[in-house]
């Protein structure tokens, strides 16, 4: 069918980035190519994830494919949050560096100011 | 009285308060971004102790302090040799404080009491003085508004010692606008939530 080969091209594309990032982050390459690879098991035979689904107590695979996707999709968050806290942490701290390093000076004060 | 060490954190206003401020006679520090009430405190902080203060006093720049309670903030200092010393509107006063703020502002003092264990009277008041010792110890990661229970929150961990003097708070239309609201305080929480797991 065509949206196999559809799937399984998206997927394959999936393993393959996953693969050449590995250097990067080991963890996060290694889930991902399970992911993409259970994914792919599931696209070529649909019933696999019926019984592994019935063995979980769930009662269709695509069910349990879409849960699945919805935890996956949490920790992507909670994920790019943490990034995001990271960078704006990162720019806190050159902006202040560059607020350190040119101060403007104090003009001279006006004439009759008290004292 | 006038401090001739005033340094202002201009925190990329869109108006001339860099200019008038330096004009004035203050030395002043410019954020090339907006980074938020927290980071710029941090940044004066550690501007001060780069140029070897022995005492450091915040001052919100909205208005509702009073330059007269900077020397009480002292007097409290030297009497008691506190390593902060943080101002109270409810030891002292407020001129046109809202009933409804007056509430939030309270339910913030007992939240603050009750997660930092500082017996505090006033939990969100920008006028404080701060050692050597504390400024250099205490550190603001919060650059939003959450940075005045984070620093509270230090207070104890680091072994320090605070106490408080009564300062007086006065409340113009532009300082109401620029305060804390009940909205904000929800975003506060939040913040702080945050904040403890990305520690933890």
């Amino acid at each position: 069918m065509i949206i196999q080969f559809i799937l399984c091209a998206g997927l394959g594309f999936a393993l393959l980035y996953a693969w050449l990032q590995r250097r990067k982050s080991r963890v996060v390459s290694i889930g991902l190519m399970i992911v993409a690879a259970i994914g792919i098991l599931a696209v070529l035979a649909p019933d696999a994830s019926t019984s592994v689904a019935r063995a979980l107590g769930v009662g269709r695979g695509a069910d349990l494919i879409m849960y699945c996707w919805i935890v996956i999709t949490l920790l992507v968050a909670v994920n790019l949050q943490v990034k995001i806290l990271q960078m704006q942490h990162s720019i806190t701290v050159i902006a202040r560096e560059l607020a350190l390093r040119a101060p403007m000076p104090s003009s001279p004060v006006c004439t009759g100011s008290e004292h | 009285m006038s401090y001739p060490d005033a340094v202002v954190v201009d925190d990329c206003s869109t108006d001339t308060t860099g200019v008038e401020a330096s004009a004035a006679g203050a030395t002043v520090l410019r954020h090339v971004v907006n980074l938020g009430a927290g980071a710029a405190l941090q940044t004066g902080i550690t501007y001060a102790l780069q140029q070897g203060a022995d005492l450091i006093v915040t001052f919100d720049a909205d208005g509702q302090h009073a330059v007269g309670d900077i020397a009480v903030l002292l007097d409290v200092q030297a009497r008691t040799g506190a390593d902060i010393v943080a101002g109270s509107r409810f030891l002292g006063k407020t001129v046109g404080l809202p009933p409804a703020r007056r509430l939030l502002l309270k339910a913030a003092v007992l939240f603050t009491r009750y997660t930092s264990g500082q017996n505090v009277t006033d939990a969100h008041n920008g006028l404080r003085l701060l050692t050597r010792k504390a400024a250099s110890k205490i550190r603001i990661t919060q650059n939003r508004m959450s940075h005045a229970s984070e620093l509270v929150d230090q207070i104890g961990p680091l072994g320090l010692c605070m106490v408080e003097a009564p300062v007086t708070i006065l409340y113009t239309e532009y300082s109401l606008a620029k305060g804390q609201r009940l909205s904000n305080s929800i975003s506060i929480l939040v913040e702080l939530l945050l904040a403890r797991l990305s520690r933890s």
